[in-house]
């Protein structure tokens, strides 16, 4: 029966990956880090720059999983009750109390979509903690729960101007931060400039079928994959050594130009991102039809679920992506398997 | 009185007589004897005798096959020369004669080894003597003589103080210093360098003692080789190819097509490769992954390693 389950399943996830890439052209790596990261029940944080589709790629995944969606803007004045409820003076001339964009919908919540995170003040972040971790908050006495809830958000890393660096701890909620870049396919550039269909983001969303997944489900699903794929003791010495080398890079032999990688990493991948990482690798396999991970799985989803969790000297931050980039490049490079 | 010296005058006139006669029957030497032809065989160094040594020269007497030589003219064993009535103090030690015959000749090897009796505080002038043997046939008898030898004999001991200025001898050639234990040492360090120069040659030509020798597949084809056939065989022959492709490319490997895009010498095993990292997969992670090997895995990843060697080798 889970055998079953699994291979509709799939073919679900399939055709919400074929949907969406219909409608963000060029992006079929993205797509598929997203499509794991929903199956592995992990949030997920998209960077890149203005104007490459990020909202527009969360908005079609929103689409396609069905469930409630609410959206956020990050702004400076952002504060963490503007979350929660607000409030306004009502016909009757009286102040009313509304519920904010994390309880409107209650337990059905299966989207929240924060654009422009950075944009929004440290106070905002903590709340976010709370929320992606244990996926409940507590307001107007009462405790409440968001059982379904995956938090998408997307920030620009090149504007620096009013925006607040997203501190490690909350980086280390999301699962996966895919970078989004502009795809550099001649034809596809061409269709973006000149395709009309392209320049009418609603009508452009509107394209993805509704509902494709059963957003209810998905944790159950979600828990059958884990427990169904399985990894051998080989894969898990392998995932264990590649855990170890982003602690002490050094010791592996990595070496990145104008780096000193002694001091380097001030903190690896936490234990929590090599687990999330594991959930990743597994979700990946079973995409790829697999009852047991293998490296290439794990490499699928290595740099997404790692690179934004490692700690950096604050003299290498200003190049983290690329020295991030570097680094887990020569780690897979280095450590063997078997 | 009278008759006694009479009578002595009678016996000497007797012996003189019959020596006379004794002297005038061996036949003197006369160019018409027929040819004898004479090789000696001398030692090796004229100086440097002293008493007791014993010298050997070889004779050989080659002459016409109708006359044969009289065993009885041989020299005679404990005989001792004289000369002007003086023992020389070298006497016949041992003689030994052969006798063979060929293109109408007989060929008498005579083998003489002289002792030497003598003894002296300086350097003194010798000789072996010369020997005379008889031949006979047609009807004559005739002798034939042997020439001498001559040499030095060396006191046993310098007697005196010696000035080696001097006693510049060329007989003696220069005195050399023993230099037996720096030769050794010489030898030595001379061993040791070439095994040094060899080891370096070895470590430089990376390990290998030909051109492409020693590389990593040669080696995992050396430890694939060895590996046993059951389970934990094929875990490490798996695992040893993999060290060699890792080795092989300077980083990990997972793919064949990751592979040999950098060994393009590997592309016409392109396909084993793949086998082989299909195999691995269904190893080590997954053994539900298919494989197109027919052969038994054991005997497929030596033939694999094999190959990968070959390829290291630039043979394809």
């Amino acid at each position: 029966m889970s055998d079953r389950q699994l291979a509709d399943w799939r073919t679900q996830a399939l055709q919400l990956e074929n949907e969406v890439n219909k409608v963000v052209v060029g992006q079929q790596t993205p797509v598929r880090l997203i499509t794991t990261s929903i199956f592995a029940r992990g949030h997920v944080l998209l960077e890149g720059d203005v104007g490459v589709g990020k909202t527009t790629l969360l908005r079609a995944f929103t689409r396609g999983i069905g469930g409630g969606y609410q959206r956020i803007e990050g702004t400076i004045d952002l504060m963490p009750n503007d979350l929660v409820y607000h409030t306004y003076l009502g016909d009757d001339g009286r102040p009313h109390v509304s519920p904010g964009p994390l309880l409107s919908h209650g337990t059905n919540l299966s989207v929240f979509f924060f654009n422009e995170i950075n944009r929004a003040r440290p106070q905002v972040h903590s709340l976010l903690l709370r929320v992606m971790a244990e996926r409940t908050l507590s307001a107007f006495n009462r405790e409440h729960h968001f059982p379904h809830m995956l938090v998408f958000a997307d920030r620009n890393q090149v504007e620096k101007e009013e925006t607040f660096e997203i501190p490690s701890a909350a980086r280390d909620r999301f699962m996966m931060e895919i970078p989004i870049l502009v795809p550099n396919d001649a034809d596809i550039m061409e269709s973006l400039i000149f395709d009309t269909r392209f320049h009418d983001v609603d009508a452009l969303v509107s394209h993805v079928s509704t509902d494709i997944l059963q957003f209810d489900q998905l944790n159950q699903i979600a828990e059958l994959i884990q427990s169904s794929v399985q990894a051998s003791p080989t894969l898990r010495r392998y995932a264990l050594d590649l855990w170890l080398a982003t602690l002490t890079p050094a010791k592996y032999g990595i070496k990145i130009e104008g780096v000193d990688i002694k001091r380097l990493v001030l903190a690896g991948a936490s234990p929590r991102g090599i687990a999330m990482m594991m959930r990743a690798a597994r979700v990946n396999a079973w995409l790829n039809n697999r009852d047991a991970v293998v490296p290439e799985d794990i490499h699928a989803v290595f740099h997404e679920t790692i690179a934004h969790r490692l700690v950096f000297s604050p003299i290498y931050e200003m190049r983290r992506s690329e020295i991030a980039r570097e680094l887990l490049n020569q780690l897979i490079r280095s450590i063997t398997a078997p | 009185m009278t008759m006694k010296l009479s009578t002595i005058i009678v016996l000497s006139q007797l012996l003189l007589s019959s020596l006379s006669l004794a002297w005038a029957a061996e036949p003197a030497i006369s160019k018409d004897d027929p040819p004898v032809e004479i090789t000696e065989s001398n030692p090796e160094r004229e100086v440097g005798y002293h008493v007791g040594d014993v010298l050997q020269r070889t004779i050989t007497l080659k002459v016409a096959d109708t006359y044969h030589l009289l065993p009885t003219s041989l020299p005679l064993v404990g005989n001792q020369k004289k000369y002007r009535n003086k023992d020389q103090g070298i006497e016949i030690y041992s003689s030994k004669m052969s006798e063979s015959h060929r293109g109408g000749f007989n060929i008498y090897t005579l083998v003489l080894n002289y002792q030497v009796f003598s003894s002296s505080i300086v350097a003194k002038p010798a000789a072996l003597p010369p020997e005379f043997v008889k031949f006979a046939g047609n009807g004559k008898l005739f002798r034939v003589r042997i020439p001498s030898w001559s040499f030095r004999i060396s006191p046993l001991a310098v007697y005196g103080s010696v000035k080696i200025e001097k006693d510049m001898s060329q007989l003696r050639g220069p005195l050399l210093l023993d230099d037996s234990v720096h030769r050794q040492a010489l030898n030595t360090a001379i061993g040791v360098l070439s095994f040094s120069l060899l080891g370096l040659l070895y470590i430089l030509g990376n390990r290998s003692w030909l051109p492409r020798m020693g590389g990593p597949f040669a080696k995992a084809n050396r430890k694939v080789r060895k590996s046993s056939d059951d389970d934990h065989g094929i875990k490490s022959a798996i695992s040893s190819l993999h060290q060699a492709f890792n080795q092989s490319s300077g980083q990990s490997v997972f793919t064949a097509s990751e592979f040999i895009s950098q060994k393009p010498g590997f592309s016409p095993i392109r396909e084993e490769i793949e086998q082989f990292f299909l195999l691995s997969r269904a190893v080590f992670f997954d053994a539900s992954t298919p494989s197109a090997i027919q052969d038994p895995p054991p005997i497929w990843l030596r033939k694999f390693s094999r190959r990968c060697r070959d390829c290291e080798r630039g043979l394809k």
